[in-house]
């Protein structure tokens, strides 16, 4: 299996994942699963300008990387995926059951969240989409980097 | 724009994560440092643009400081263009990350630990005065020239901003910086290993290596998240309590 990270982070491509996660786990794929940067094309060129060239990037809807997924998940090259929200991680993971291991790596206040972590916002509806996933075996920690300690979720809520 | 308001943007991008917080990280630090280019929108600083795009501003952003001047820079131009306020958001949404990226992989992987080897070498070859002068120098000249080249560049192409990320320039110091990094590391280790050992007996040597691979050891594999600086506190105290007890 070489789906290494499904990680759910509002900065989506940044320092944390390229150099962070990036030096760890040394991908050679990294997919943009966001139906919002799916549809715009000056956004998918200034996130790709992120990216070293020691790794592609990809860009997806949510659902078209749930139809992606088993592939990358058997396929030889190493990929982490990104998405920006809670509600994606929850409809990649009812799409693609073969995830069973999720990081939330960075969602922030909008107002009506409550924070968990330094860098971990959840409003009372998030809390319940990833108690449900967790009913489901889905294993969730949140993990800003891969230096620090990961935090389970049963630690978080 | 008067030069006097690029001016005064450009020396508040120093102040850019004066205001870090959890909820909004730079927001309130990219809303002070656009503030003096958007003065000048329609009905002044009294105006309803003004007040909204500062609002907008000072949302939740997350980028690295070195690397802001072109987000200030591009969202700046296009609140003046009248780009609509739901794709300034979305500018501002779409620059923070791949300018994080950037700026961690050539500063902090790149500028930073190569200025950093290079004054520990030169320490050990002159006056130390001038290898403190050196490593300042190396460091803090490229990010004041990226934070003034990056504000410019930005408020010239507005939302076509990734045009300067693909600067020529700004490509090659991203290719040299790690490689650069890597090289002045490699030279600064045995210099500085041989520099700190001098006058130290065999044993003393093998002690000072044993202390030098275990640490990499402890931080690399055995406990990554205790971290060097933790490592680096632990032994100290450690040593200070050895010390005491003998």
């Amino acid at each position: 299996m070489s789906l290494d990270l499904v990680r759910v982070d509002d900065r989506l491509i940044h320092g944390q994942v390229v150099v962070g996660w990036g030096r760890e786990l040394k991908p050679d794929l990294v997919v943009l699963a966001d139906d919002e940067v799916a549809a715009n094309e000056w956004e998918q060129k200034l996130y790709a300008l992120g990216v070293p060239c020691s790794m592609r990037v990809e860009f997806a809807t949510v659902a078209e990387a749930a139809r992606s997924v088993d592939a990358w998940a058997h396929d030889s090259c190493k990929t982490i995926i990104i998405l920006s929200d809670i509600d994606s991680l929850q409809r990649l993971c009812n799409d693609a059951p073969i995830i069973r291991k999720v990081n939330l790596g960075g969602v922030h206040n909008d107002g009506d969240r409550q924070q968990h972590l330094p860098y971990l916002f959840l409003s009372e509806a998030e809390v319940g989409q990833l108690r449900l996933l967790a009913t489901r075996g889905i294993e969730i920690t949140a993990q800003d980097l891969p230096n620090s300690a990961p935090v389970t979720l049963e630690d978080l809520l | 724009m008067n030069r006097g308001c690029l001016a005064a943007a450009t020396a508040r991008l120093f102040l850019f994560q004066g205001s870090m917080n959890p909820e909004r990280l730079q927001g309130l630090g990219m809303a002070v440092a656009i503030e003096p280019l958007l003065r000048d929108l329609e009905g002044g600083p009294a105006g309803k643009a003004y007040h909204e795009a500062i609002g907008r501003a000072a949302g939740f952003f997350n980028t690295h400081p070195y690397m802001a001047g072109l987000a200030v820079g591009a969202v700046a131009k296009a609140e003046h263009a009248g780009v609509p306020s739901q794709q300034v958001d979305r500018l501002r949404m779409a620059l923070k990350g791949p300018l994080g990226s950037l700026g961690d992989r050539m500063i902090w992987e790149g500028v930073l630990p190569a200025a950093a080897a290079i004054g520990l070498s030169l320490s050990t070859m002159t006056n130390p005065f001038i290898a403190v002068g050196a490593f300042l120098l190396l460091f803090n000249a490229p990010h004041v020239l990226l934070r003034w080249w990056g504000l410019r560049a930005g408020w010239r192409l507005g939302i076509d901003v990734a045009e300067a990320l693909s600067h020529p320039v700004l490509q090659a110091g991203l290719k040299i910086s790690g490689p650069m990094a890597a090289l002045a590391i490699g030279f600064a280790i045995p210099v500085v290993a041989e520099w700190l050992t001098t006058g130290l007996d065999a044993a003393a040597r093998w002690g000072t290596a044993a202390v030098g691979l275990s640490t990499a050891i402890v931080t690399r594999w055995l406990v990554p998240t205790l971290g060097a600086a933790r490592l680096g506190i632990l032994a100290l105290a450690a040593t200070l309590v050895l010390g005491w007890l003998s």
